[in-house]
């Protein structure tokens, strides 16, 4: 999951770099004036949380390896996007220096799929959700099963674009390789929906307090920025169902590379273009068909999933109403 | 488990442990941008650039079966992942892909690697300290890498008491929700303990800013 050095290139190690340094900067902002003093506490606790949490294995049947958790939705969903965000790339930071798991550079680029999509989109997803299914457990579970995927899916994404620019000037079949990104991280995915979901439902039967619930700080936190945190993701995950549908075009990212002015680009954008077409028009179709089913898929089991959990929580939500 | 099993090479005493912590960290990113900035075509450079961090290995008194170990979990992720560039992008341009980013990346993380075993925790966290980080962010780091080895003590116990009650004989989909409840506890205890840590930091005179308290030589002393 985490970027290796060597795999971007300087320039979009740079500007990944740059992007999430401003998000975290500002979520810091936020989180010291939302938490005050319980910043060092809550979210350390958090971090060391996930960086523990994260050794728990996942067994995959059949499979001789296993997954873990990733943990932004489930850090956002009891912290709020800001600190969560903020605890995910202190586990990413210490991974990074302790473990020498993901690159030293890639650091900003795994920051960015994984802590700012992660969290902060997570986030958004889970508060648009609950706004859609009501704020009992049922709402909650399903958002935060529905955005743990759509998290996975929008940094497989994001990566497939971080890896294309950083190879601008080779005759890169963006499709292919989105193909395969996509159709893995669907998988990954549902691994990553499921523990988020368990552990979520897990919390809501224990200590449902412990959830971060947006409305007491009503204004605080602002609609406008849960809107557009969740825009992005929303964007990202439309592209990535839409892009296979798309792609018949040129692919967009050449024509904005090519306008933008590369030089290498801009000296041969014609073989660019004829590269694209010559794939087999069978082979755009088998990609299409591909990609579509994974995504189709994907939400389907994602959505199952996420009524099962939450049709199995909710009597006992009814009976604690009626105790009371 | 002890800060021993993370920091393992940290405090042995070599040339390389006795640089300054920020040169040690500017070797190793400098190291590392070199490493990607080399094109494919000179790979012999590559090569000896490799040498030269094991060499930097060798002085850390690191050893090779340490260094072998995570490479042999390392090089086989990488290939999984770069073994699709062939495939995907044409095979002359996709292998030449591959070939640059396995150079690459294993160069990085072996120069990484050195960084990890030569810089301990703390000389890490007075670096980037000098490097401008914020202070609540140093702050949070070492509350971090304090309550690490808690959890994971946590975690282990729980882990046993799972074991005791035969875990591992259901269905795949019963192990997993059993493992996600095991994050969801931890999760809980945790955030109890972080609020009994915070009332116990009040009670300390806590008040949101961190007092530094570090080895530092006062350079304007």
């Amino acid at each position: 999951m985490h970027i290796a050095d060597g795999v971007l290139s300087p320039e979009v190690c740079i500007a990944a770099g740059a992007l999430s340094l401003s998000v975290v900067g500002y979520s810091l902002h936020k989180m010291k004036s939302s938490l005050g003093d319980r910043t060092v506490p809550l979210t350390g606790m958090m971090s060391a949380l996930i960086f523990a949490g994260q050794m728990v294995n996942f067994p995959l049947l059949g499979a001789p390896i296993s997954g873990h958790l990733i943990g932004g939705v489930l850090a956002a969903s009891v912290l709020g996007p800001w600190a969560g965000c903020v605890a995910i790339t202190l586990v990413l930071v210490v991974q990074c220096v302790l473990f020498a798991d993901g690159g030293i550079l890639t650091l900003g680029a795994n920051v960015l799929n994984m802590a700012v999509i992660g969290s902060i989109g997570g986030y958004g997803i889970l508060s648009i959700t609950r706004r859609l299914l009501g704020r009992g457990r049922f709402g909650t579970i399903v958002g935060a099963v529905f955005a743990s995927w759509l998290t996975v899916m929008a940094a497989a994404a994001l990566f497939c674009l971080e890896f294309r620019m950083s190879w601008l000037n080779s005759d890169f079949q963006f499709q292919n390789i989105f193909t395969w990104m996509v159709t893995v991280h669907s998988a990954i995915g549902i691994g990553e929906a499921l523990i988020t979901g368990f552990a979520v439902s897990f919390i809501l039967s224990q200590r449902p307090d412990l959830l971060h619930s947006s409305e007491k700080p009503a204004g605080a936190v602002g609609t406008f920025s849960r809107a557009l945190a969740a825009g992005v993701v929303v964007a990202l995950a439309v592209a990535a169902f839409l892009a296979p549908f798309a792609s018949d075009f040129p692919d967009g990212l050449e024509a904005v590379a090519e306008r933008a002015g590369f030089n290498e680009l801009a000296a041969e954008p014609k073989i660019l273009v004829l590269d694209d077409y010559k794939v087999p028009i069978a082979m755009h179709g088998w990609q299409k068909v591909s990609v579509s089913l994974a995504g189709i898929g994907g939400t389907g089991v994602v959505l199952i999933i996420g009524l099962l959990l939450g049709r199995t929580i909710k009597p006992q939500a009814a009976n604690a109403e009626v105790r009371e | 488990m002890t800060s021993g099993y993370l920091d393992r090479y940290g405090r042995v005493q070599s040339l390389c442990h006795r640089l300054p912590a920020h040169i040690q960290f500017l070797l190793a990113v400098g190291m590392v941008v070199t490493g990607l900035s080399i094109p494919v075509e000179l790979w012999p450079v590559q090569v000896f650039l490799i040498c030269v961090v094991f060499a930097g290995h060798t002085l850390a008194h690191v050893p090779m079966s340490y260094l072998f170990r995570r490479l042999s979990l390392f090089l086989p992720m990488m290939l999984l992942l770069s073994i699709s560039l062939p495939f995907s992008q044409g095979f002359e341009r996709g292998w030449e892909m591959m070939v640059a980013i396995l150079f690459r990346s294993t160069l990085a993380f072996l120069t990484m690697l050195w960084l990890v075993n030569v810089m301990p925790f703390d000389q890490l966290l007075i670096t980037l300290r000098r490097f401008w980080v914020p202070e609540v962010l140093i702050a949070l780091l070492s509350f971090m890498y304090r309550y690490i080895f808690v959890l994971w003590d946590e975690l282990d116990k729980m882990r046993v008491a799972r074991r005791a009650r035969s875990f591992g004989q259901g269905r795949t989909i019963h192990q997993w929700k059993v493992s996600a409840q095991l994050i969801g506890m931890l999760l809980i205890r945790s955030m109890e303990r972080a609020e009994r840590v915070h009332s116990a930091m009040c009670a300390r005179g806590w008040d949101g800013h961190v007092r530094k308290l570090d080895s530092t030589p006062n350079t304007d002393a």
